[in-house]
């Protein structure tokens, strides 16, 4: 059996055990009600954690490169993004993967998944680092809206469009 | 039965741990994060309004700068409340502690903090009344572990300062309220908490700057009666560049029908900027089809009342000058903008505060000769109300067309939807000037909306990461229909919303834009003599008018 096999066998256990496991990144109080299975609408934070799990080790198991992985990544990083973690617990629960594939994996294949999972982690903090940008970003630009806004009302600014200042979020 | 477990095993697997956690022990916990919290009142702001403790400070550093008596300025302040306001009271001593509030509230669901349990929060402040103003409190503050088991604590600095940040990560949507079975309006304990503050100086900038601007300039962008001239004086020239006519609006006109009033972001922020085209464009049609004159005023310029975030005294300073000017100007009635907490100010308390208007009359529109009966004592109807009302008795002549190109859902405004319930009238219109039009999931529309996470005064710069925490859930519900009927405006009648959102979206759903419904009406309705429109409201290609590549 390949690494991805037991992958695709162990699907059910190892998204349990790691969607439980990030969760209680989560303080006790908060994970009971945020790890419940309930209407989407009604808990973003469960819901969209699961399905970014279950979407991440879908892709593990068939072909991924760093793009896709940061792309599957990007709904639960977004979300930890502009919660009270460090950048490294932000990114802590893809560590946990490996822990968890002790215990559910083939030992033949831990090494391999543990470099596998390496990729994962890098690929979150690449995400990670650009949803801190945006948010940075938004600041600046509300600010910009504000200051140009009044720059223009007293016409000091005739020529300057707010596009121009907002070019920085296209380059 | 082989499956079921024996006494032994069942002993087993129960958790004979105490919680290792006390959330009323808050020397620990407290830590006010940058990105979480708001930039305190500067000192000028809170003095204009002779509001008491007028100084820099800044909730980071160790000390506060507060007065020495500052526990007894608490302790009277709220003794005076629970006095004077029966709610407060009953709120204080009914809740128990059911959870069903725990997970309704956007900041939990965005931060998972649990102190941002709804439940929670307002412990914060219980655990104080408990402890100073109920016998049950002041028995057990004796007895060793009594605080724990009472769930009351004295107020300490470490107290005071969590109160401070977590009743600023309320935006006062009642969310929470529509799920209590004893009706709490936990909105009213932020109100209360926030009043307390404000004897203290403990205000923040983004509400004590605007309300001084509002109370010395008449609106809270601090916009001068000229310049807020010219910028509608702009608008006017957009608008005959894009129809041909001339939209010039009354101000300060004595005698005239209506007085309207709509929030300043309107006129000075995008995208609301279009909304106050829309009704502009509106209130041209009606003058020349059907002869009503509205004015507008430079001295109540401002519809929203931030004065609501700090006390209902400030409230009712800033509320006063819509009557004035309505009684100066002399007009029938008063027409609102598309605002968000403006709406629960009148709805709610400008009746008994700077009421009744009895100068002004029972609204009545006269082109359709509906009377608003609902407005029968503030004397003010909403736009929405206003227009759905034209609509239906066929007084507006519209080109739908013309907003083909927005596939549209629309976000309840928190207080406009739970404070007035104002649910229908919008979408009545949106229906009328729009032919793509899909709601989000039930449970997070009507009075079940999730807020924008920005509204009572948290919508500053500097707490971005609890802005955008906070609107996860609507931003879900957005992502859901943007995915699955390929949504790609998002309407809403509130001037915080326009901004709030249009950022909201920048973060969570790039795709959709944020447009007021007035904006779509503009772009719709037939001007008499305008000539033919290439272009809408934002000054793009009216849908069919594309340039060929």
């Amino acid at each position: 059996m390949t690494l991805k096999q037991s992958l695709t066998q162990n699907h059910d256990e190892l998204l349990k055990q790691w969607f439980q496991a990030t969760i209680n990144t989560y303080p006790p109080q908060s994970a009971r009600i945020l790890g419940k299975d309930v209407d989407r609408f009604d808990n973003p934070v469960g819901a969209v954690t699961r399905e970014t799990l279950e979407d991440v080790l879908h892709l593990l198991a068939s072909d991924y490169t760093s793009d896709t992985l940061e792309k599957a990544l990007d709904p639960v990083i977004r979300i930890r993004a502009v919660q009270a973690f460090s950048a490294a617990e932000a990114v802590s629960f893809i560590f946990f993967l490996k822990k968890i594939g002790e215990t559910v994996m083939d030992s033949a294949h831990i090494r391999e998944f543990d470099r596998m999972v390496d990729q994962v982690v890098l690929a979150g903090f690449n995400r990670l680092m650009k949803c801190r940008e945006d948010i940075f970003l938004l600041k600046a630009t509300e600010s910009k809206r504000r200051i140009h806004a009044a720059f223009e009302r007293a016409g000091l600014v005739k020529e300057l469009k707010e596009e121009d200042l907002l070019g920085s979020k296209k380059s | 039965m082989a499956d079921e477990l024996t006494p032994d095993e069942l002993l087993d697997k129960i958790d004979y741990a105490t919680d290792s956690g006390n959330w009323l022990d808050t020397t620990k916990s407290v830590q006010i994060r940058p990105g979480m919290y708001c930039y305190a009142a500067k000192p000028e702001s809170v003095e204009t309004l002779g509001l008491p403790n007028a100084r820099s400070w800044n909730p980071t550093e160790e000390d506060w700068k507060l007065p020495d008596n500052w526990q007894q300025i608490i302790h009277d302040g709220i003794k005076e409340r629970l006095e004077k306001f029966r709610t407060f009271k009953i709120f204080m001593d009914v809740c128990v502690r059911c959870g069903a509030c725990a997970d309704k509230c956007h900041f939990f669901l965005g931060t998972g903090d649990p102190k941002n349990m709804p439940v929670l929060r307002a412990e914060l402040l219980r655990s104080i009344y408990r402890n100073d103003f109920t016998t049950a409190g002041k028995i057990l503050q004796k007895i060793p572990g009594g605080q724990r088991l009472g769930g009351n604590r004295p107020l300490t600095l470490d107290v005071l300062k969590e109160m401070w940040y977590y009743f600023f990560q309320c935006t006062e949507c009642r969310r929470c309220s529509v799920f209590c079975p004893y009706g709490i309006d936990t909105a009213e304990i932020t109100i209360m908490a926030r009043e307390l503050f404000n004897l203290l100086g403990l205000n923040i900038d983004w509400i004590a700057t605007p309300v001084s601007n509002c109370y010395t300039t008449g609106n809270h962008l601090g916009i001068q009666p000229h310049a807020f001239k010219d910028m509608l004086d702009f608008f006017v020239e957009d608008i005959e560049d894009i129809t041909g006519v001339d939209c010039t609006p009354n101000y300060q006109k004595k005698g005239a029908d209506i007085l309207f009033v709509t929030p300043s972001g309107d006129v000075f922020a995008d995208p609301g900027t279009y909304t106050c085209q829309g009704y502009l464009i509106l209130f041209k049609y009606l003058k020349e089809k059907y002869g009503l004159d509205v004015t507008w005023s430079t001295y109540a310029s401002e519809g929203g009342n931030f004065g609501f975030f700090t006390s209902h005294e400030t409230m009712k300073r800033l509320n006063a000058k819509m009557y004035y000017e309505a009684k100066r100007l002399g007009v029938k009635w008063i027409l609102g903008g598309e605002c968000g907490h403006m709406w629960r100010v009148i709805h709610q308390y400008m009746d008994t505060m700077n009421g009744p208007a009895d100068f002004l009359e029972v609204p009545v529109n006269p082109i359709t000769g509906t009377k608003f009966h609902n407005s029968a004592s503030t004397k003010m109807v909403h736009i929405t109300e206003f227009t759905a009302d034209l609509i239906k008795h066929g007084k507006l002549e519209l080109d739908k067309g013309r907003n083909a190109n927005r596939i549209m859902t629309f976000h309840d405004s928190c207080n406009p939807a739970r404070g007035m319930g104002l649910l229908d009238e919008p979408r009545y219109v949106i229906n009328n000037v729009c032919d793509n039009f899909y709601e989000m999931p039930p449970n997070t529309i009507r009075e079940n909306t999730f807020c924008c996470g920005s509204g009572a005064g948290l919508n500053a710069g500097e707490n971005m990461e609890l802005r955008m925490a906070g609107a996860l859930p609507r931003a879900t519900a957005l992502k859901h229909v943007h995915e699955k009927y390929g949504v790609n405006t998002l309407g809403t009648i509130c001037a915080i919303d326009r901004a709030a959102l249009s950022t909201l979206c920048e973060y969570w759903v790039p795709e959709v834009e944020v447009a007021g419904i007035h904006e779509l009406v503009g772009n719709a309705l037939i001007l008499p003599g305008e000539k033919e429109r290439t272009e809408d409201l934002r000054m793009e290609p009216l849908p069919g008018c594309e340039e060929e590549e």
